[in-house]
C-alpha cells in the first residue's frame, strides 16, 4: 500500500479545503447567531469604586484587554456617558441588587439605586426624559427573569419602530420595507421571467440563443451597475418625465424623480430576472415530453397545453425560482443605496391611507440598516450590536427562503423520477 | 351528471368550449406575451451599455482628472480581487476536486447545500463581520494569519503522509472529521501565537486589502466551487478507470488526465470568480477603508470602482462632472465583468460540446 502515499498528501489537502469551507460556514453561522442574540441578554448593572474615591454606576459596554468601558447615565445625549477605566484603578466592584435602569424613548439609559419611587424621582430630575418602559432591576432577577427580559427585548426589536440608534429602537420599518420591496419585485419579475423561460423552452434558433446568452451575461453583471442603471435611467430619466407630465404642480419637489420603492423594485426585478428564468426553464425541461405530445394529440393548442398542463406541472419550479429571486433580492443592498433606501424613513411604504401602497416613497431596508448601523452610528458601541441583530434577522429570512428552495427542488426531482420511472 | 370514477371530466365541455376564432386569438396573445418577455430580457441587457455609453458620449469631453482617478479605482478593484482570488481559487478548486473525485454520495449531498447557504448569505453581513470583528483582530495579528496560511497546508500534507493509509476506507467522509480538528488547530494557534507575535507586522490601515480578501474570498468560493465541480463531474469516469487500469495512482490519474481535460471548465470558474470579486460592492465598501490611493501594498487601504459608485452616485447630480466620471467608472466595470463572463460562457459551452456525449452504463 506504500505506492499510493505520494497522492495521500494531495488528497488530504483537497479534503482539508472542503473541511475548511464547511468549518467556515459553521463558524460564520454560529458567530452570527451569537453576536446577533447576545446584545439582548440583560447586562448586570455594576457599581465600580475607583482609587480616587469616585464611584461609577453603569453597565460594561466593552472590555479591551485590561481596559473597561463603562456606560453611565446618559443625562444629555445618547453615547455621551462612556468612561474608560484601567483595571488597576478599580478598588471595588459590586452588582447592587437595588440598582435600576430606565431606557428612555430616544435610546438613552439612566441608572440609579433605590425603589420605584426613587426611580420616578430620578426620572423627573432629567429634562425631556420620556421613559419608553418602566424601570427595571436586572441585578435582582434570576435566570428566568433575565430570560424573560431577553425574549421581551428581542421581540420588541422585531415590532418596534426605529426611534433610537440602538437595540431599543426596533427594526420593524426596515423589515416592512424589505418585505414590501421584494413583494413588489416578485410581481414585476415573475410574469416576464416565466414568459422568457417559456420562450427559451419552446424555441430554438438564433434569437433564442441570443436571449440565452443575454440571460447568462445579465446574471454576471455586478449589482451596483444595476443600481447605476436604476438611478440614471429610471430615477433621473423616466422619473423626471413622469414628474413633468403628472406631478407638475409639486415640481421643484420630486415625486417619482427621486429614488423610491417603485424604482428600487424595478431595479431588483432586473437583477433577479436570470434566477427566475433559469429555474423555470429547468423545471419545464424536466417534464416528460409524453405529456406535451399527448395533449397536442388530443387537440389542444400549444398555448393551451402550456397554460393548462406544463406550467401547472412546473409549479414547484416556478416556486423555486420565486423563492431564489426573493432571497437574492433581500440580500442585495448595493443597488438600493442608489435608488431610494434611506436610514430613517418618515413613513412606511404601506399604510391605511389610499392608495395603501406608496410606490414613490423612500423606504428602509434590513441590509442597509446593517451597513448604516455599523458604519454611520453616532454611538459605535451600540451601532455594532444593532448591526449584528439586523444581520441575524436578514440571514434568518434569506437562509430560510433558500432552504425552502432546496427542499422544493429535491421534492421536484423525486416527483419527476416517479413520472419517468 | 354523477361523476364516473374511471373517466376524468373533460377540460372543455360542449356548451362552454370557446370557438376556434377565440382559441386562435388566445394563442396569438399568448405567443405575443412570451416574445415580449424575451424581448424585455434582450432590451435589459442592451440597456446597460447603451445607456452608459450614450450618457457619456452626450456629455463629452470628460472632466479633467477623470482618467487618472479611474486608474486608481481600477487598481483598487484589482488589488481587492487579487487578494480574494488568492484565498478562493485554491480552496474552491481543491474542494471541487475532492467533491467530484473522492467524496461519498452522502457527503456531497451535505457539502453542496452547505455551500449554497454560504452563497445565499448577503454580502453586507460578510462585510459586517470583516468590519466589526475581523478588522480589530487582524490589526494586531497579521503575522498570525501568515503563520496559519503556511502551517495549515503543511500540517495537512504531513497528516496525509502519516495517517493516509489508516483513513483510506473513510476517505469519502474525511472532511467531516477534519473540519472540527481544523477549527481546533486554528483556535489553538490563534490563542498561542497571538500574544507571542503581537504587532510583529503593523498594517498601515486597519481596513486593507487582506481583510477585504478574507471576506470577499469567502463570498466567491461557493460559485467557483459549483462551476469547477460541474466541470469535473462531466469528465467521464472511464478516463480515470483506464488510467487506474494502466497502473496510475488515483492522484496521478486526476493530475494528468482529469484536470487537463476539465481545464476549460476550471478557467470558467476562475473567470466567473474574478468577475464576482471585481463587481462585489458591500464587502469592499465596508472593509477597504475607501481611501483613493494607488498603493500596491496589500496591507494598505484601497477604493474600488464599485465602492466609489455606491458612495459617490447618490450625491452626484446628473449633468455634473462627478456624475459623468462615475458613469464612466460604471461602464468600465460593466465591460470588465462582461468580458470575463463571456470568456466563462465560451469555456463552459466548450466543455458541454466536448464531453456531453458519452453516457456510460
Amino acid at each position: 500500500m506504500r505506492r499510493g502515499s505520494s497522492g495521500e498528501g494531495a488528497l488530504w489537502l483537497c479534503a482539508g479545503a472542503a473541511a475548511a469551507c464547511l468549518a467556515a460556514i459553521v463558524a460564520l453561522l454560529v458567530w452570527l447567531g451569537a453576536a446577533g442574540l447576545a446584545p439582548f441578554w440583560p447586562a448586570p448593572i455594576v457599581e465600580i469604586g475607583l482609587a480616587d474615591g469616585h464611584t461609577l454606576l453603569g453597565e460594561v459596554a466593552e472590555r479591551r484587554g485590561s481596559t473597561l468601558v463603562i456606560r453611565g447615565s446618559e443625562r444629555e445625549r445618547i453615547g455621551g456617558a462612556y468612561a474608560r477605566i484601567e483595571a488597576d484603578a478599580i478598588v471595588s466592584r459590586d452588582t447592587p441588587r437595588d440598582a435600576f435602569a430606565v431606557t428612555l424613548s430616544d435610546g438613552r439609559r439612566i441608572f440609579g439605586r433605590g425603589d420605584p419611587p426613587a426611580a420616578d424621582a430620578l426620572l423627573r430630575s432629567i429634562p425631556g426624559a420620556n421613559a419608553s418602559a418602566p424601570a427595571e432591576w436586572p441585578n435582582a432577577h434570576g435566570l428566568f427573569g433575565r430570560m424573560g427580559t431577553f425574549l421581551r427585548d428581542a421581540g420588541r426589536f422585531l415590532v418596534a419602530s426605529t426611534m433610537a440608534p440602538s437595540l431599543a429602537g426596533g427594526a420593524f420599518p426596515a423589515l416592512v420595507g424589505t418585505v414590501v420591496l421584494v413583494f413588489l419585485m416578485s410581481l414585476i419579475v415573475m410574469p416576464f421571467g416565466v414568459a422568457t423561460a417559456v420562450y427559451l423552452h419552446e424555441r430554438r434558433g438564433f434569437a433564442a440563443s441570443l436571449v440565452r446568452s443575454a440571460i447568462a451575461n445579465l446574471a454576471g453583471v455586478p449589482s451596483i451597475v444595476y443600481g447605476v442603471l436604476g438611478l440614471g435611467l429610471f430615477v433621473h430619466g423616466i422619473g423626471a418625465d413622469v414628474d413633468r407630465w403628472f406631478f407638475a404642480d409639486r415640481l421643484p419637489v420630486p415625486t417619482f424623480g427621486s429614488g423610491g420603492l417603485l424604482w428600487a423594485a424595478l431595479t431588483l426585478a432586473l437583477l433577479t430576472l436570470p434566477v427566475v428564468v433559469v429555474s423555470v426553464e429547468e423545471g419545464l425541461g424536466r417534464i416528460p415530453p409524453g405529456l406535451l405530445a399527448g395533449s397536442l394529440a388530443l387537440g389542444a393548442t400549444r398555448g393551451e397545453t402550456m397554460w393548462r398542463l406544463l406550467l401547472p406541472a412546473a409549479r414547484p419550479a416556478l416556486l423555486t425560482g420565486l423563492i431564489l429571486a426573493i432571497a437574492r433580492a433581500a440580500g442585495a443592498v448595493a443597488p438600493l443605496m442608489l435608488v431610494g433606501v434611506v436610514r430613517l424613513a418618515p413613513a412606511l411604504p404601506v399604510d391605511g391611507a389610499f392608495p395603501f401602497l406608496h410606490p414613490s416613497r423612500q423606504f428602509m431596508h434590513l441590509g442597509f440598516s446593517v451597513y448604516d448601523a455599523a458604519l454611520a452610528s453616532p454611538d459605535a458601541l451600540r451601532g455594532i450590536p444593532r448591526a449584528y441583530a439586523c444581520a441575524l434577522l436578514l440571514v434568518i429570512v434569506v437562509v430560510a427562503l433558500n432552504l425552502a428552495a432546496i427542499v422544493l427542488r429535491n421534492r421536484l426531482r423525486e416527483r419527476y423520477r416517479v413520472l419517468e420511472g | 351528471m354523477p361523476g364516473n370514477p374511471v373517466t376524468y371530466a373533460p377540460l372543455l365541455t360542449e356548451g362552454q368550449s370557446p370557438s376556434v376564432a377565440v382559441r386562435r386569438r388566445r394563442e396569438r396573445a399568448g405567443n405575443a406575451f412570451v416574445v415580449a418577455g424575451a424581448a424585455v430580457v434582450l432590451v435589459a441587457l442592451l440597456a446597460i451599455p447603451l445607456f452608459l455609453g450614450a450618457s457619456i458620449l452626450a456629455w463629452l469631453p470628460l472632466p479633467e482628472g477623470a482618467w487618472s482617478r479611474l486608474g486608481i479605482l481600477i487598481a483598487g478593484s484589482a488589488k481587492a480581487a487579487t487578494c480574494a482570488l488568492l484565498l478562493a481559487v485554491p480552496l474552491a478548486l481543491a474542494a471541487a476536486i475532492f467533491s467530484a473525485q473522492f467524496a461519498s454520495q452522502g457527503f456531497r449531498s451535505w457539502l453542496k447545500p452547505g455551500l449554497e447557504i454560504l452563497e445565499a448569505i448577503p454580502t453586507v453581513v460578510l462585510g459586517l463581520v470583516a468590519f466589526a470583528t475581523l478588522s480589530p483582530w487582524l490589526k494586531h495579528n497579521v503575522a498570525t494569519l501568515l503563520a496559519l496560511i503556511v502551517a495549515i497546508p503543511v500540517l495537512l500534507l504531513a497528516a496525509g503522509f502519516a495517517f493516509g493509509g489508516a483513513f483510506r476506507r473513510q476517505v469519502g467522509w474525511l472532511p467531516l472529521w477534519l473540519a472540527p480538528v481544523l477549527l481546533a488547530v486554528v483556535v489553538a494557534m490563534i490563542a498561542v501565537l497571538g500574544p507571542l507575535q503581537k504587532d510583529a507586522i503593523v498594517p498601515p490601515s486597519p481596513w486593507n486589502a487582506v481583510l477585504v480578501g478574507l471576506a470577499l474570498g469567502l463570498a466567491a468560493i461557493p460559485m467557483m466551487f459549483s462551476v469547477a465541480e460541474d466541470a469535473l463531474m462531466q469528465m467521464p469516469s472511464t478516463h480515470v478507470q483506464a488510467a487506474l487500469a494502466l497502473g496510475a495512482t488515483r492522484w496521478q490519474a486526476i493530475r494528468s488526465i482529469v484536470l487537463p481535460a476539465a481545464r476549460p471548465g476550471l478557467i470558467a470558474a476562475f473567470a466567473l470568480g474574478a468577475s464576482r470579486c471585481l463587481g462585489e460592492t458591500m464587502i469592499v465598501l465596508m472593509a477597504s477603508g475607501n481611501t483613493p490611493i494607488g498603493d500596491p501594498n496589500p496591507l494598505a487601504g484601497l477604493r474600488s470602482i464599485s465602492a466609489d459608485l455606491a458612495l459617490g452616485m447618490p450625491e452626484a447630480a446628473p449633468p455634473g462632472g462627478a456624475y459623468r466620471t462615475l458613469l464612466l467608472a460604471a461602464l468600465v466595470l460593466f465591460v470588465l465583468t462582461f468580458v470575463l463572463n463571456l470568456l466563462a460562457e465560451r469555456a463552459r459551452a466548450h466543455v458541454r460540446r466536448t464531453h456531453a456525449a458519452p453516457a456510460l452504463a
